[in-house]
């Protein structure tokens, strides 16, 4: 038997200080993990463990001028079931099948399908939901959920838009101010093991949803109401292919009515409004005819704005000093321009007449003349000056831009197409913000529905600001074409739309669309009051009128009533004396 | 003169029997904390894993009772033939052994499974302590070195057919006692460095085993780095304080098999950096009380007892910590006491009775022992 010496002891205790030396490097390498990367490997750890389910935030409502809801939420019901948790298979398929009019072997698919959960339908009424939660069944569901509901239907359907299925905006003003809307989606943060199974222990953690903000706009419902009844009586008087209505204020751009019949019905948006059934088609094919349907031809299309673009002609003409009210013009009813001869409306021809008769008779020739003596440059100047060149910034998505010549492609004839409205086209809200801009003292403004973003409770409150832009005309300019429309609607081609007591200022249109042999007309009427100063500026546009075309005898009309019942409505008096001052 | 080395002359190192108790039962503790979902969810007793435990820790201070009573050299006179039953154990795992998890590492008896692995790191540790008290001539030539080694070689062999891990083991044991029975360092160095040169070339033959290097430096690229993976979240998680007992999210199914090899990561999840640097200290002091005990022995024996037993017990603290906090890469190896396993835990007491039956015969004895 040996003994131990020293060396062994020595040696014994080199290992164990081989072996602290490795434990307190490993305390060392515990300090990083624990300590310095601790956080790194928390959050991971937590997103590991944590599921994640959402809360539907509550959509902001929209409302009108007066506070009148336009756009509501309702509630409804998600059914689902739980495979797991069923235990009377049948007893639920009967349930569902007859709550919900779902084939029962539908149903029975998705019941007897191996899934941690499946959807049998969302958008459920809350009632039936109810009916469905106290039956008791267990492995069913019945998740309460908001859907979009609008309560007058068709009323403004383009403007307000819908929204979809997860409720995000489709169209409209659903989508524009969808930030705004929607709100924070809620969270509810459930623990669970790495089957996935929830631990009770540790409870959940709700992130309460928070509601999105109420869109309030300018817009009002009675008088979309009133705008839209007047739209739809001419349209069918004259059995046209569509109207649309467009009023707003000239002086801050906000839009009180902006109606396209016919409209569709927004709680069923992908109904088709001519009644043509959407599952005859293909997918392709009806998609097509509900995008058309959806769109709105006040912005979205564009037109070729015809003759009231001639106030865009004047002002420029004023502006520049090329052409006074007492300038004297002679129509033969055609005019030449190069070699081209260039007819008026009137082919017999307004004879003799000044710069203020020729705007009255709407004479072809008189802004053809005005045109060429601005020259291409100096037109194309002002175009661009005015504002037309550029989109009006309208709070609603997919605005179509203004089509124009090339400057370099504009010769003599093209100029003088133009300088009437035709060859080249615009938007409807551009030519009426344009003219907004003209008759208001020369700010071009952002024509909007927008006018203040609120909490549910109307505490808090955001105005919405819009651009503007001073100075496209002079007050002086802005001034004449005031006046000079306003004899078009007391003397002139608009007569039709004078309102007894209201000094009305306008400008009527007749435009054929393209192509010209198919004898489709737009006929149309810009109208505004008080004529010296104006605080409210309407468009009628009538696509395809039958019989009578002429906008000064179909679309002055409608707007003398709208005028009629809406100058009032907005507290806008008749400057009665005046009037009788100036009929005696 | 003869009879009073046969006497229990010295008293037992209470430390060491105090540091003992308190991880098996620390071990115990924690063990049902990790096992119990497990437990639960496969076979629907939260205590299933701490049942078979216990009986196996009840088994084990029985044997470590035993142990301590009886003189160690009776146990070393008797190393031969513990080998040689630990070679014929090994064998017969490779012939009759129960595979679980996919390895086939255990006898089947009756309802109880034993894993002769366990035993034969003891075994080659009695085993070496006999074999180097034995040899006549001097213990410091490279031929000692190499003949000893060579002894280990069919126990290596069969071990490590099926269990790469415990061979390695048991070849650190060796290298240690027979670094602490020669009196030089510089074959050691020598020997270190062409360990490592052996290691290298061991690693590039085979291309899954570089894989496994690439796994460590990037675990969360790799899918075989989950384990990994989960056990750095575990023990990130814990941060200073940790969750608090019991109170481990990884254990429920992310870190696979938590009761295993990787127990480590959930104590650091539910005590933190306190309570794991702790059972570090726990450890070392465990390891110190052993080397002192070796330090103290009257004989060479007793030395090389104790010092083999530091060695397994340091070998597979240091490892095992090493790859739960994936300062090396994977490896299967079990933390003393603390991980699941019925044997390990058995022959670990048996092992630590030995180290008490060592510690009776303090050196004081030498004076008349001369």
């Amino acid at each position: 038997m040996k003994k131990n010496m020293t060396f062994h002891k020595k040696k014994v205790w080199v290992v164990f200080l081989m072996c602290a030396g490795m434990l307190l490097g490993l305390m060392g390498r515990l300090v990083w993990l624990m300590g310095f990367r601790s956080d790194h490997y928390y959050e991971k750890a937590e997103e590991l463990h944590e599921r994640e389910r959402d809360i539907k935030a509550a959509r902001g409502r929209i409302l009108d001028a007066n506070g009148k809801v336009l756009a509501d939420n309702k509630t409804v019901c998600t059914v689902s079931v739980i495979h797991s948790q069923i235990k009377e298979p049948e007893k639920v398929i009967r349930l569902l099948s007859a709550e919900l009019g779902i084939s029962e072997e539908n149903i029975r698919k998705k019941v007897e399908k191996i899934s941690s959960i499946e959807r049998i339908r969302t958008n459920v009424d809350k009632e039936t939901g109810d009916i469905i939660r106290r039956a008791g069944l267990e492995g069913v569901k019945v998740d309460e959920d908001y859907k979009r509901y609008y309560p007058y239907d068709t009323l403004a359907s383009r403007v307000l838009g819908f929204t979809g299925g997860d409720n995000q905006g489709i169209i409209g003003l659903e989508v524009e101010y969808e930030d705004v809307l929607s709100g924070t989606p809620g969270k509810i943060l459930t623990t669970t093991d790495a089957r996935g199974v929830e631990i009770d222990e540790i409870g959940e953690s709700r992130m309460e949803p928070e509601k999105g903000d109420d869109l309030r706009l300018s817009l009002d419902i009675s008088i979309q109401e009133f705008v839209q009844q007047a739209a739809l009586k001419v349209m069918e008087e004259k059995q046209a292919e569509r109207v649309s209505v467009l009023l707003m204020n000239p002086q801050n751009g906000e839009i009180y009515a902006c109606v396209n019949v016919p409209e569709f019905n927004l709680n069923d948006p992908f109904v088709l409004n001519t009644g043509e059934d959407v599952s005859s088609m293909n997918t392709q094919k009806a998609q097509e005819r509900l995008n058309q349907m959806w769109r709105n031809p006040c912005l979205n299309d564009t037109y070729e704005p015809g003759s009231t673009f001639k106030i865009i002609t004047m002002a420029a003409g004023l502006q520049e000093g090329v052409v006074s009210l007492e300038d004297h013009f002679y129509c033969p009813g055609y005019k030449l321009v190069d070699d081209r001869r260039i007819h008026c409306a009137n082919r017999r021809g307004h004879g003799s007449q000044n710069f203020v008769e020729g705007a009255q008779n709407s004479c072809n020739p008189v802004f053809i003349e005005v045109g060429l003596r601005l020259g291409v440059q100096k037109y194309y100047q002002y175009f661009r000056q005015f504002g037309l060149m550029e989109k009006t910034g309208i709070d609603l998505p997919g605005e179509a831009g203004t089509i124009m010549h090339k400057m370099e492609n504009m010769g003599n004839v093209e100029l003088a197409t133009v300088a009437f409205g035709q060859s080249f086209q615009i938007t409807p809200i551009q030519l009426a913000a344009t003219v907004s801009s003209l008759i208001n003292g020369g700010n071009r403004v952002t024509p909007h529905f927008g006018v203040a973003v609120q909490s549910e409770d109307g505490n808090s409150v955001k105005e919405l600001l819009y651009s503007s832009k001073t100075g496209i005309v002079s007050e002086d300019v802005s001034k004449k074409v005031r006046d000079i429309l306003e004899t078009v609607v007391s003397q002139g081609s608009g007569r039709n739309a004078s309102v007894p007591g209201y000094s009305i200022g306008g400008k009527t249109a007749t435009s054929q669309t393209l192509p010209r042999s198919a004898n489709r007309y737009i006929s149309s009427f810009l109208g505004f009051a008080p004529a010296d100063e104006p605080r409210m500026l309407a468009l009628c546009i009538i696509h395809d009128p039958k019989g009578i075309y002429y906008g000064g005898t179909i679309a002055a009309p409608v707007v003398r009533s709208i005028f009629e019942n809406v100058l009032p409505y907005l507290g806008i008096k008749k400057t009665a004396v005046k009037t009788r001052e100036d009929n005696s | 003169m003869k009879k009073s080395i046969r006497e229990r002359t010295g008293k037992q190192d209470v430390l060491l029997l105090i540091l003992v108790l308190f991880l098996t039962a620390f071990g115990l503790v924690i063990l049902y904390s990790v096992s119990s979902y497990n437990g639960s969810v496969r076979f629907h007793d939260a205590a299933y894993y701490l049942k078979k435990q216990l009986f196996a820790t009840a088994l084990g201070l029985g044997v470590m009772y035993a142990a301590s009573r009886i003189d160690y050299h009776a146990m070393v006179a008797l190393a031969p033939a513990v080998y040689l039953v630990s070679i014929l154990l090994s064998i017969a795992v490779l012939l009759v052994g129960k595979e679980i998890n996919g390895s086939k590492r255990w006898l089947a008896l009756g309802p109880f499974s034993f894993q002769p692995s366990e035993f034969s790191k003891l075994a080659v540790i009695l085993f070496l302590a006999w074999q180097i008290d034995r040899s006549r001539k001097k213990t410091s030539g490279f031929w000692f070195m190499c003949r000893t080694m060579a002894t280990l070689l069919p126990i290596v062999g069969l071990v490590g057919s099926n269990n790469l891990s415990t061979a390695v083991i048991i070849l650190g044991i060796g290298v240690v006692l027979i670094f602490v029975s020669s009196p030089g360092y510089v074959q050691f160095i020598g020997m270190g460095t062409a360990g490592i040169g052996f290691v290298a070339v061991f690693l590039a033959a085979e291309s899954y085993r570089l894989e496994r290097l690439a796994i460590w430096r990037n675990p969360e690229k790799y899918e075989k780095g989950f384990q990994t993976i989960q056990g750095l979240y575990a023990i990130g998680s814990g941060g200073l304080f940790g969750r608090g007992f019991g109170s481990s999210l990884q254990k429920l199914g992310f870190v696979p098999e938590a009761q295993n090899d990787m127990i480590y990561s959930i104590i650091c999840e539910e005590l933190g950096l306190v309570g794991a640097a702790a059972l570090i200290f726990v450890f070392g002091m465990l390891l110190w009380r052993l080397s002192v005990i070796s330090m103290h022995s009257r004989d060479l024996q007793g030395t090389l007892i104790c010092a083999g037993i530091m060695a397994h017990m340091a070998i597979q603290v240091i490892l095992n910590i090493s790859v739960v906090t994936n300062t090396i890469p994977n490896t299967g190896i079990t933390l003393p006491f603390i991980s699941y396993g019925g044997t390990s835990v058995m022959f670990l007491l048996a092992e630590m009775g030995m180290a008490l039956s060592v510690s009776c015969h303090r050196k004081t004895e030498l004076a008349y022992d001369k």
